[in-house]
């Protein structure tokens, strides 16, 4: 079996080869030709498989009691970070405990507790509400003057609002759950990180992302209390008084629950939301074309959840012996599923470097696949429909305003600055 | 004159088949029926059986 060079090892988990874009690119395009499956042996970490092909990844997410989300970290951890983790969690590689660390039998039961308010038939009911949101952030748009930095001023708090108001969190604490979730989420980036890109140590970064969270569960605590006391028709509400099994759910898995949706709610729309803005303004073609038929819009939103693939991989550990695509893996291998290689794959995607909106059909896997797809998908899409349609039919043209940029980080980002200018109808 | 058309979801995901509409990127020609998919088929975004979908009131 051959180990994964180390240089290209290194690249596919460097915060900053994502806020570059091109490197990791590069590196998984070097992978799937190359060494479609194999080993990253990096100094610090335990070595892990690299899945790159967008049919591993399914065949891998299908199998969910082969191949289980929970029983090592789902991120990609070095062994001391996974080890001050373990001494903190008596044990268990989780910080949290939410959808995407449970297996069966946990996992649908938790799941089902909110699926129904995820389905497309009852995301309806809040397209005016939504709408009502998406007007307000383009009105605002309007106001300033032909120019604004459309990831800070729009796309990073359009989803939020739609996410915070579905949770139950009033308007007012919507500054600190964005920036929570970026120091979260951003916790590799000097510009969003709560150390603020002091060196510092693993312990120290540890600790930092543990605060974290902690001060996600003292927020969510006070509102599983209140919820109980008075019930509302949010998702707070089902959290704080939902059963599994007859009993309330326990108290990691409700705060889990609670953040997931606190983060990758709002996040993941986020940097779609921005990363399509930037692709149309160095396209104006496809801009004028969706603005001529706005039929087109559901083909933009497809090509931007795969052009951005917010979401950059998910672990995975063997529970037995398995082969995939010729390769032997050993019962407790751990697997890197790496969504963004998987949607630049060659053999599925024709010009895969390429962003079109007509990309029909895009079988993109940003969301994942089997029984850990993403539950926001539907409400994902909605609020990018409503988006695009709203600020096509009051935006003429859009044109980059200096040089956007991205998150640095290997688990979850997308761009943090997308200057724009552009001209109202 | 033909039946009405029905809809179908996918339990893991909530995908929706509306049989009227199809789904063309799915080689899926509108107006096709759900009998008429093949048994082996599965969920365009999550992979689930045809058989776990339920038909549904919209």
């Amino acid at each position: 079996m051959t180990a994964i060079p180390d240089d290209i090892a290194r690249t596919i988990i460097d915060p900053f080869a994502y806020a570059d874009g091109d490197r990791v690119d590069e590196a998984f395009t070097w992978l799937r030709r190359e060494a479609p499956l194999a080993q990253a042996r990096i100094e610090g970490f335990d070595p892990f498989w690299v899945v790159t092909r967008h049919a591993d990844i399914k065949e891998v997410e299908r199998q969910n009691d082969l191949f289980h989300n929970g029983d090592r970290s789902t991120i990609l951890t070095n062994i001391e970070a996974d080890r001050a983790v373990r001494q903190m969690m008596g044990g268990s590689p989780h910080l949290v405990r939410a959808l995407v660390q449970m297996d069966a039998p946990d996992h649908l039961p938790y799941r089902r507790l909110t699926q129904g308010a995820f389905l497309p038939q009852n995301l309806r009911r809040l397209e005016g509400r939504i709408r009502e949101i998406a007007r307000g952030f383009i009105d605002r748009m309007a106001d300033s003057g032909g120019s604004c930095d459309f990831a800070r001023d729009v796309a990073f708090l359009y989803p939020l609002h739609v996410v915070m108001e579905l949770i139950g969190v009033p308007e007012s604490d919507e500054p600190r759950m964005l920036k929570l979730t970026q120091e979260l989420f951003g916790s590799a980036d000097p510009e969003l990180s709560r150390t603020g890109g002091r060196d510092v140590s693993l312990q120290e970064g540890v600790d930092s992302i543990q605060s974290v969270v902690m001060d996600f569960m003292a927020y969510f605590n006070a509102m599983t209390e209140d919820r109980r006391a008075n019930p509302r028709e949010d998702l707070a509400s089902l959290i704080a008084n939902g059963t599994i099994d007859g009993q309330p759910l326990g108290h990691l898995e409700a705060m889990g629950y609670y953040i997931i949706a606190a983060t990758a709610g709002h996040d993941t729309t986020s940097s779609t939301t921005a990363g399509a803005l930037w692709a149309l303004a160095e396209r104006p073609d496809q801009y004028a074309g969706l603005q001529a038929d706005p039929g087109l819009i559901g083909g933009l939103i497809e090509e931007s959840i795969r052009w951005v693939t917010p979401v950059k991989h998910f672990m995975r550990t063997a529970t037995d012996d398995a082969e995939l695509a010729g390769q032997k893996i050993a019962k407790g291998d751990w697997m890197m599923l790496s969504y963004p290689s998987g949607n630049r794959d060659e053999a599925v995607f024709e010009d895969p470097f390429e962003f079109r909106i007509d990309r029909s059909p895009n079988r993109h896997i940003a969301f994942g696949y089997g029984a850990h797809v993403c539950l926001g998908q539907h409400l994902a899409r909605l609020e990018m429909k409503i988006l695009w349609e709203e600020l096509f039919k009051r935006v003429a043209s859009i044109e980059l305003d200096g040089e956007p940029r991205r998150m640095a980080a290997s688990f979850v980002c997308g761009p943090k600055s997308v200057p724009i200018r552009f001209k109202l109808h | 004159m033909s039946a009405s058309y029905s809809v179908w979801q996918c339990r893991t995901c909530g995908y929706l088949y509306d049989e009227e509409a199809g789904d063309p990127a799915e080689g899926l020609a509108p107006g096709t029926r759900w009998a008429d998919i093949p048994a082996d088929w599965v969920c365009p975004l999550c992979g689930t059986a045809k058989a776990d979908f339920d038909m549904i009131e919209l």
